[in-house]
């Protein structure tokens, strides 16, 4: 019986030893021709619309962006480079363009992709019945803007299909950032007849057709997305994944924990207790995020109705203390306000710009004084900050409370409101210091910069400057490039001289990757494009 | 009779609250639209306002969605324009309804078991460990016991994957974690209702006649302590398998939980209304369905409408 037991264990002692043997063997060996081309990855939430016309959020944009393709797209440096269309012709006055779709752009279908397809997608957008909350990004469209508040008809709009594949496009002016903008998910075609057979037609893989790398091809609500290499892909080559799965894991110690069990290939956002330890491994990356964090300065509201008091106020925070022991997730101090992340000819136009003011409590102090003795205080008025209720907003806000009262000697009160409240809030002006994020859907200083336009609905601060509004307003028709840029950096340096608003950080995104994948790609304004993925080990 | 009496009064009562919410709902600050991205123009949001009758007063809206709830036609979300709120329900409830009955059958079982357990071994060994598991379990809070779940049996030992939904291996953590606390509040009132029952006369008649150990605990004990549990597992059944927030957002389970904290979050008002009616509605279902159940455990109670 012990004999029997014995040589039993042996064997089995044995057999694992060259079980691994084997595996690893396969490893060294193994060509990637065997390993199953899938990942799966983690969108976090239910993409809310995976219908063009209708998402307006990061999540539905990385399904989007995966299945659909539109005029253009983007190369793997992040560059807007032509699409669907093979062609484009743009007329002497920059305000006419004339699209050429590949012969070969064919939907998931197997029907050919026409200009038709762009015309009805785009002025499905503007028909005010489809309510798309995106549709004012087509207003550099000639007649988008009335036909969508309706005041004009269909007809007016400048978008026509000359045949086929002949797709003009009239603007309403020239517009520097006309190919940027037209990666945007809201410019994808979609199929005329798919969407009139089927209100509800991209709620389900049944009755979704796309025309880009990838194909829907599983959709159970809250749980998972899958989406499938599109054979009908004109650029099918370039594309190695077979199957991308999107979980839909919200809780940030779970997808930790699943991606450490390899359930998970790819994560973001990490939870901010693990970046120390996972700082230096090879899965970890961190890349900057387009975006800007802030506390607005109500410039109606005392005391911020005085600059001086309000440059007081943003000299005196420690941005980089801030991000290394508070908020903790790789955040880059913010001294200006379009993050890097835009590639002009001269370079990164953050660096070009730089920074805009350096952190100085003594200078801080006295620019506190000089503004009270303009407005002939002897007293500051009090000073709430404003914030919307959630933990890591108030451990920044309480950081800065503490920082106000050691480098300028003032005692503010802090109070939070829940979101939607919070919008009303701010929205009305009852405020004098309030945070606020500002994320680029596309990646120009422009989304950032009309931000506080004059009457940007979004610019909550009363802060209106014509010479900022002017320098914009020219920047936009604009054709040269680089005296497009230089108008954007006299326009920030004209906001960053008032600052009606105090920049704390820019956005950084955290991720693991499992380093069975190569030619991932991480944009700076979207989540991992997948596009040229390819799984290399198991 | 008595129970076409109960059908109209639970019609009724579901009438009433969903009334209620649909007006306290409009109360609460906030857009639905309301974005810290691109702040829409007036025309736009006008379009969209449209789409869901918010441009109509407020009495126009309640009568438009009393006359859809009519039909069962629940709306279609604001926050995922693509999904109507029945189908939302629809997709949501089943996770939540298997993850809930899973987690009732363990606290029932192992609840009822401790409880009697305790009860039987009054200020013994026995007594003091079911009634420590008892307090353990009502004191550490799910969100704690989750995690602790998920790095033993998922990350450290590997026995189970550490989240998301599909097999039936999924559904265990969950469910032990979800089951937890009501399996503590369970065996608490079962002790305590047992002890009383053990103390009453007839039992101590029927122990006295010579009654066999097991079948005076089974037939007098049992039987009669069991009553008060059966009146507040219905409310805590209901919550159960109406789905969780805590537990289905720690485990990805694609359950309805989240939409009952998101959608006020939202302001998505089709949502709001779709879950505290599909909620109610179970709630009253399940009550009147306990009120009946009685009459089998307790042949004492009667089904009448009005007093004896």
């Amino acid at each position: 019986m012990k004999k029997w037991l014995s040589g039993f264990l042996l064997v089995l002692a044995v057999g694992l030893v060259l079980a691994g043997c084997k595996s690893e063997g396969a490893a060294d060996q193994g060509s990637t021709e065997d390993i199953d081309q899938e990942i799966v990855v983690n969108a976090m939430s239910e993409p809310p619309d995976l219908d063009p016309a209708l998402a307006t959020d990061t999540t539905s944009g990385w399904v989007l962006d995966h299945v659909f393709e539109g005029l253009y797209t983007k190369d793997k440096e992040g560059n807007p480079v032509l699409g669907t269309a093979s062609d484009v012709q743009v007329s002497e006055d920059g305000k006419t363009y004339t699209f050429t779709i590949r012969d070969d752009a064919t939907w998931s279908d197997g029907s050919p992709v026409t200009a038709q397809d762009f015309e009805y997608g785009w002025k499905r957008v503007l028909n005010p019945d489809t309510g798309s909350s995106f549709a004012f990004y087509m207003y550099y469209i000639k007649g988008a803007e009335a036909y969508n508040k309706g005041e004009a008809s269909v007809d007016d709009v400048g978008v026509t299909a000359k045949d086929e594949k002949t797709l003009v496009v009239d603007l309403e002016a020239p517009l520097g950032y006309f190919d940027e903008l037209l990666t945007m998910w809201t410019f994808y075609p979609v199929k005329q007849d798919v969407v009139e057979s089927d209100a509800n037609w991209s709620a389900s893989e049944d009755t979704y057709v796309s025309n880009g790398p990838f194909k829907l091809t599983s959709w159970e609500h809250d749980s998972q997305v899958v989406i499938e290499k599109n054979e009908e892909y004109w650029d099918k080559g370039v594309v190695k994944l077979d199957k991308v799965t999107y979980e839909m894991v919200n809780d940030a110690t779970t997808y930790y924990q699943m991606f450490k069990t390899n359930e998970l290939d790819l994560i973001q956002t990490l939870p901010t207790d693990v970046i120390d330890q996972e700082k230096d491994s090879e899965e970890y990356k961190e890349t900057p995020y387009f975006g800007t964090y802030m506390y607005m300065f109500n410039v109606d509201k005392e005391p911020f109705t005085n600059a001086k008091i309000r440059r007081a106020f943003t000299l005196a925070v420690d941005r980089t203390s801030l991000t290394e022991n508070v908020s903790k997730a790789g955040e880059t101090p913010a001294y200006a306000f379009v993050p890097e992340g835009v590639e002009t000819p001269e370079g990164d136009f953050r660096e070009i710009g730089g920074a805009y003011f350096e952190e100085d409590a003594e200078k801080a102090k006295q620019l506190l004084q000089e503004g009270m003795e303009e407005e002939g205080w002897d007293e500051l008025p009090e000073v709430t900050l404003l914030y919307n209720t959630s933990e890591n907003h108030k451990k920044i806000a309480e950081a800065v409370q503490e920082m106000y009262s050691k480098n300028l000697g003032v005692d503010i009160k802090l109070s939070n409101q829940e979101w939607k409240t919070y919008l009303d809030t701010t929205e009305q002006g009852n405020f004098q210091m309030a945070r606020m994020g500002w994320i680029g859907v596309l990646v120009d200083p422009v989304v950032i910069l009309d931000y506080y336009l004059g009457d940007s609905p979004n610019n909550r601060t009363n802060w209106v400057n014509e010479e900022y509004d002017e320098l914009i307003a020219q920047a936009k028709v604009e054709q040269d490039e680089q005296k497009r840029y230089d108008l954007l950096h006299q326009a920030e340096e004209v906001l960053m001289e008032d600052l009606p608003f105090n920049p704390i950080y820019h956005y950084t995104n955290t991720y693991l990757t499992s380093q069975n994948f190569k030619d991932i790609v991480y944009p700076v304004n979207r989540y991992p494009y997948l596009k040229w993925a390819q799984k290399v080990s198991e | 009779m008595y129970i076409l009496k109960r059908l109209i009064t639970m019609l009724v009562t579901i009438w009433v609250i969903a009334s209620l919410t649909f007006f306290i709902m409009k109360i609460i600050p906030g857009d639905p639209f309301a974005s810290d991205a691109d702040v829409l123009p007036e025309e736009v949001l006008q379009n969209i306002r449209a789409k869901y009758n918010l441009d109509e007063p407020i009495p126009v809206q309640y009568v438009l969605y009393m006359k859809d709830l009519a039909t069962f036609d629940l709306g279609i979300s604001i926050e995922s324009e693509s999904r109507t709120v029945n189908g939302i329900i629809w997709d949501g409830a089943p996770a939540s309804a298997l993850l809930g009955t899973q987690a009732m059958v363990i606290a029932l079982i192992f609840g009822l078991l401790l409880g009697i357990v305790a009860a039987l071994n009054h200020n013994k060994m026995l007594d003091y460990f079911s009634m420590f598991i008892a307090i353990v379990g009502i004191s550490v809070p799910s969100f704690i016991l989750a995690p602790l779940l998920i790095n033993y049996f998922a990350v450290d030992w590997q026995m189970l994957p550490v989240a998301s939904w599909g097999t039936w291996q999924h559904s265990i953590l969950p469910s032990v974690a979800l089951a937890a606390t009501p399996l503590a509040v369970i065996a608490r009132f079962m002790r305590s209702s047992m002890l009383e029952v053990m103390n009453q006369n007839y039992i101590k008649t029927a122990d006295a006649k010579g009654l066999p150990t097991t079948k005076l605990v089974i037939r007098h004990g049992i039987r009669n302590a069991i009553l008060p549990v059966v009146s507040f597992i219905g409310p805590l059944f209901v919550a159960l398998i109406t789905g969780t927030f805590v537990i289905e957002k720690i485990f990805a389970i694609p359950g309805i939980g989240r939409y009952f904290v998101d959608s006020i979050f939202n302001r998505d008002y089709p949502v709001i209304m779709g879950t505290t009616i599909f909620f109610s509605s179970i709630l009253v279902l399940t009550l009147f369905l306990i009120d009946i159940s009685y009459r089998f455990i307790d042949p004492r109670i009667k089904l009448t409408s009005g007093g004896d």
